[in-house]
């Protein structure tokens, strides 16, 4: 993990940066989202992935490709929480003021 | 937390571009990453001892292939590269070096290289072994043959350190360990270079022992070469000890008395017996040949060249064998030199003279035995007396001083006579012949000194 964080360092930084506009959309973004059951659906893909991951199933490239993915996933969600909870800061403290 | 599952359902969008993020760094990154882990499994590996090592990564996974030297080290080479960071999976494709039963090792020299063959327990050993076998034989070339097996004996490396320390004595050979068994064959290349092999054995380490020492010693060679156009008889090779190079050199200075002798001998062990008999023998031969050259080799004696006339040579092939002792071989190949022109008395007076100016016809002290070192002088005679066969010649013999007058007037006449029984038995017709005796009434020199005495002793030969 630490080797895989420190050789994509760039590509990750992108993701969170990547995830941090869509959180930072995303909290004042009209329209309905994703439904409750295909969120689940992609939960439960996510957790099957991390899981194949982990036990090393995906063989060779597929494998590394694999564990990229994931943990360029892991940055964007990271990226998105971080920038959602600012933009809330920032809309809930301008708000009063309005 | 509602909200902020709220906020997640609309993060998907993103998931697009982050795919094809996704998408460049995986084509970016793939070979970089291999190259990166191939190279720091390499260098992790550097200090394990392992053969034929193969790393191939397919994305973070190392396929290894190697061949260990133990299974320890085989273990330790798969959990080292399994601890190399970044690598993901190791497929372990290692296995043992065969084992050799039995163990053989080879070290063979030839007149151009030295090559070691058979197998080696482990691959710096293997580089020590060239080492050694480079610093024992200088410029000659190594040849480096080994294959790598377990299953070598104990100290299996400083045995094999020694008998390549013997590989520089070697003129050509070769020098085998089968598990703990030692053969050597070959032949050495000095004089002594055997013994200093077989002393050197004695040091094998514990558990080895000697199967076979074949190593043959190179034959004993003593040279003579006699060159009448430069008047020089070259002495070469070996003999055994300064007493007996002393005892050769005397007796090549009396055969040749018209040739200077150069004298290249060396001092060496491994003579064979009765081996001064032989060459002095085989240098009165050499010295009645008008050019020759004498080749003793361990127990054989060559002579070629050319005698002075028929007689002598007949007498050479014939004479000498019965000189040499028992187990000598003798191999005469003598030719006759071309009879020189006849001369008339004169000239042929001069070149007696001139002979007997440079040498001396000997004989036992106080008899009229000749001495067999005279026998070359003699055939020089016997060929100048052939060249004018119509003159009559006077031989007349000369005494120093010391003793009765008559005593030493009876020697004359007997040296004299002796001397004309060895020419008639060379064939010359004993009418051409008169013994005269003059006792010591015509001193050339003084008889006070050593040096006057040896001088007034002397035998003329006077054309009438």
């Amino acid at each position: 993990m630490p080797y895989l964080v420190s050789f994509h360092m760039g590509w990750l930084i992108g993701s969170v940066l990547l995830g941090f506009c869509m959180g930072w959309i995303s909290v004042v973004q009209r329209g309905n989202g994703t439904s409750k059951v295909t969120a689940y659906w992609l939960a439960a893909l996510a957790v099957a992935l991390v899981a194949a991951s982990l036990a090393h199933v995906v063989p060779g490239r597929f494998g590394y490709w694999l564990d990229l993915g994931l943990i360029m996933f892991a940055c964007y969600l990271v990226g998105c929480t971080i920038g959602a909870w600012l933009r809330y800061w920032v809309v809930s403290r301008s708000q009063p003021a309005a | 937390m509602q909200k902020l599952f709220r906020w997640a359902s609309k993060w998907w969008p993103g998931l697009i571009p982050l795919a094809v993020m996704w998408g460049f760094a995986a084509w970016n990154n793939t070979l970089p990453v291999e190259a990166d882990l191939s190279a720091r499994s390499s260098a992790a590996l550097k200090d394990t001892v392992l053969d034929k090592t193969r790393i191939a990564v397919d994305g973070r996974d190392v396929s290894l292939a190697a061949e260990a030297f133990s299974e320890e080290g085989r273990r330790d080479a798969v959990t080292t590269v399994e601890l190399v960071p970044g690598v993901r999976l190791v497929d372990d494709r290692t296995r043992l070096v065969p084992e050799a039963k039995p163990f053989v090792w080879n070290a063979e020299r030839d007149v151009v290289r030295v090559t070691l063959s058979g197998s080696a327990p482990l691959p710096s050993m293997k580089a020590r072994l060239t080492e050694v076998a480079r610093k024992e034989v200088g410029g000659v070339e190594v040849a480096d043959q080994m294959g790598l097996a377990r299953g070598a004996p104990a100290r299996f490396e400083a045995a094999a350190t020694l008998l390549l320390d013997q590989i520089g004595k070697l003129k050509d050979g070769k020098i085998t360990i089968t598990d703990t068994q030692v053969n050597l064959s070959g032949m050495a290349r000095d004089l002594g270079g055997r013994e200093a092999i077989a002393a050197a054995l004695k040091n094998l380490p514990e558990g080895f022992s000697i199967a076979a020492n074949e190593i043959k010693a190179p034959p004993y060679i003593f040279q003579a070469y006699k060159d009448p156009v430069a008047a020089t008889v070259t002495l070469t090779g070996y003999v055994p000890d300064n007493n007996v190079h002393a005892a050769i050199a005397t007796s090549a200075s009396r055969k040749f008395f018209t040739e200077k002798v150069v004298d290249n001998l060396k001092a060496s062990i491994g003579a064979p017996s009765s081996f001064n008999t032989a060459v002095v023998a085989a240098l009165g031969a050499l010295s009645r040949l008008s050019t020759g050259t004498l080749v003793v080799s361990d127990r054989e004696v060559k002579l070629s060249g050319d005698a002075l006339y028929e007689g002598a040579a007949n007498d050479i092939r014939a004479g000498l064998g019965k000189d040499f002792p028992k187990n000598w071989q003798y191999k005469p190949e003598i030719t006759v030199k071309p009879a020189a022109g006849p001369v008339d008395g004169s000239v042929c007076q001069q070149l007696f003279t001139e002979l007997l100016n440079k040498g001396k016809i000997r004989f036992a002290t106080r008899r009229a035995d000749i001495d067999p070192d005279s026998a070359g002088i003699l055939d020089h005679l016997i060929e100048t007396a052939l060249r004018c066969p119509t003159t009559n010649i006077e031989v007349a013999g000369h005494t120093d001083a010391d003793g009765e007058d008559s005593f030493n007037q009876a020697l004359s006449e007997k040296r004299a006579q002796a001397v004309i029984d060895y020419l008639v038995k060379a064939g010359l017709p004993a009418s051409r012949f008169t013994a005269i005796g003059y006792g010591a009434t015509q001193p050339v020199a003084g008889n006070d000194t050593d040096d006057g005495k040896a001088q007034n002793r002397r035998i003329e030969f006077l054309v009438r």
